[in-house]
């Protein structure tokens, strides 16, 4: 091995050289020492095979090659059909099932907290109505305040805020959330609230947030969102109309016009509307049949169409004229209405 | 192996390890220093210097973080459970395991390793060496 020459004089040279030599031996042998004395405690002490694997591990190990069985020669769903039994109730529960159980057996959890409380608001509430209502009442459900129900709208309600339910629901935050809460704390809760039993400011903040159509046979206002796909938006319209007066504020969903329509159809309303403000807002689509304005059947979502289509009975050249542009941005909805424009037409002939 | 001398020791400095005694470090009287030669008197003051400056250690750790990075010490294990399985597990002693190993531990220290060793104690030595 070739080493490097320094800048010495030879014999310092060689000199120092052996030295390097004899210190780096040094310092080998000692590592050399390092490691006999390591082996030896270890071979005393017992542990100096220990890393190897020994045969009878290797064969307990081994991987398996079988059907049915995994590697490790486990089978699949041994447990699928076992049953479990509770520790709290002692039933025999099947072990897909034991978790959601047992979350409910022992109060813990978000969903058992949740309808712990709304089992109680709703015992509480019912013991302050039974004195209010005759024993008749009771089975009829259209006239119920929200006293309990029969085990089949029970079953509705028990799904009610568990996270299941429709997403809808849940952005709906703040005032609405709290507004629907205490009414639904008051009356039950149904799919559907009485509106004979709100405020006008709850009522207008239900209108702002929820579908609000009243049912036909339980005159209850309906509680989905306000793109439900049970009512239309003439619907929804009608309902605001009936509710709130004929002042009532546009909705709001799927407003693409522009605002400044609004304010001369506002007007318009009022005019049209002052005669007969007991209209009933739920009659079905199909129930009466009109031949007014043929060519204005086109789906319509606004209340100025709407009443641009009654327009031959009003006879106001700004609604007409602002009609005409409405119903050219309109038809490129994608979503269509049930109701058609018969329906729209025969509110106006009870005016006339 | 460098010459015996016999010199009074009243001080022994460095760790004194069962294995050291081929070396003794100590710390001469000025007396004694007559009686060696130069070259003696050098190596005795590098080694000196070594061990005082820390260098002895780093060196010491340096090399066995090496021959273990290279596979050295696996290898010298797997000699070593030859000599266990020749003279039997229960009564291997350590000079059975050092008289085996030692020699083939120095051939068997690549030359990477020997190089640079060798390198790092070359610069200690143009450092302190007069």
């Amino acid at each position: 091995m070739k080493m490097e020459e320094m800048p010495l004089s030879s014999p310092d040279n060689t000199k120092l050289e052996a030295l390097m030599h004899d210190i780096y031996s040094e310092l080998v042998e000692d590592a050399c020492l390092g490691l006999c004395f390591e082996v030896h405690r270890a071979v005393k002490q017992g542990y100096f095979f220990l890393g190897e694997p020994d045969q009878e591990s290797m064969k307990e190990f081994e991987i398996v090659d079988q059907p049915g069985v995994d590697i490790f020669g486990q089978v699949f769903n041994q447990w699928k059909n076992k049953e479990c039994e509770c520790p709290n109730c002692n039933r025999l529960i099947a072990a897909s099932r034991f978790a959601p159980h047992l979350e409910k057996c022992l109060g813990m959890g978000r969903n058992s907290s949740r309808i712990a409380s709304r089992r109680l608001a709703r015992n509480n509430m019912s013991k302050s109505e039974s004195d209010q209502e005759d024993n008749d009442d009771l089975n009829d459900n259209d006239w119920s305040y929200g006293a309990e129900k029969k085990a089949k709208k029970r079953r509705s309600d028990k799904n009610q805020n568990s996270p299941r339910r429709s997403k809808s629901l849940k952005p709906k935050n703040g005032e609405i959330g709290s507004s629907i809460n205490s009414e639904s704390h008051k009356y039950n809760h149904n799919t559907g609230i009485s509106y004979e039993s709100l405020g006008p400011e709850e009522v207008r903040s239900l209108l702002t947030m929820r579908c609000g159509v009243i049912s036909e046979h339980t005159k209850k206002m309906c509680t989905r969102s306000q793109r439900c796909p049970q009512h239309t938006d003439e619907q929804r319209r009608a309902v605001r109309v009936f509710l709130l007066g004929p002042s009532a504020p546009a909705l709001h969903s799927a407003e693409l016009e522009s605002h400044s329509f609004d304010i001369p159809d506002g007007q318009m309303s009022r005019l049209q509307w002052v005669e007969s403000p007991n209209v009933s807002p739920s009659d079905s689509a199909s129930s009466k049949a009109s031949t007014n304005h043929p060519d204005s059947r086109r789906p319509k979502k606004k209340k100025t169409l709407s009443l641009n289509s009654g327009g031959g009975s009003g006879g106001l050249t700004e609604g007409s004229g602002s009609s005409a542009q409405s119903s050219l941005s309109l038809s490129s909805r994608k979503k269509k209405p049930k109701l058609s424009a018969a329906f729209i037409s025969s509110i106006y002939d009870d005016l006339n | 192996m460098f010459p015996r001398f016999t010199f009074n020791i009243t001080h022994i400095t460095g760790a004194l390890t069962p294995w050291c005694r081929f070396t003794v470090f100590a710390v001469f009287f000025p007396s004694d220093l007559n009686t060696m030669n130069k070259e003696a008197r050098l190596k005795a003051t590098i080694n000196q210097k070594l061990t005082e400056t820390g260098e002895r250690e780093r060196l010491k750790e340096l090399l066995r973080a090496k021959l273990t990075e290279c596979g050295w010490k696996d290898q010298m294990k797997a000699q070593c459970k030859e000599v266990i399985k020749e003279k039997g597990l229960e009564h291997v002693t350590v000079e059975d395991l050092v008289v085996e190993i030692t020699p083939k531990g120095r051939a068997l220290v690549p030359d990477s390793v020997k190089k640079e060793l060798l390198q790092r104690i070359r610069a200690f030595l143009t450092q302190h060496a007069s």
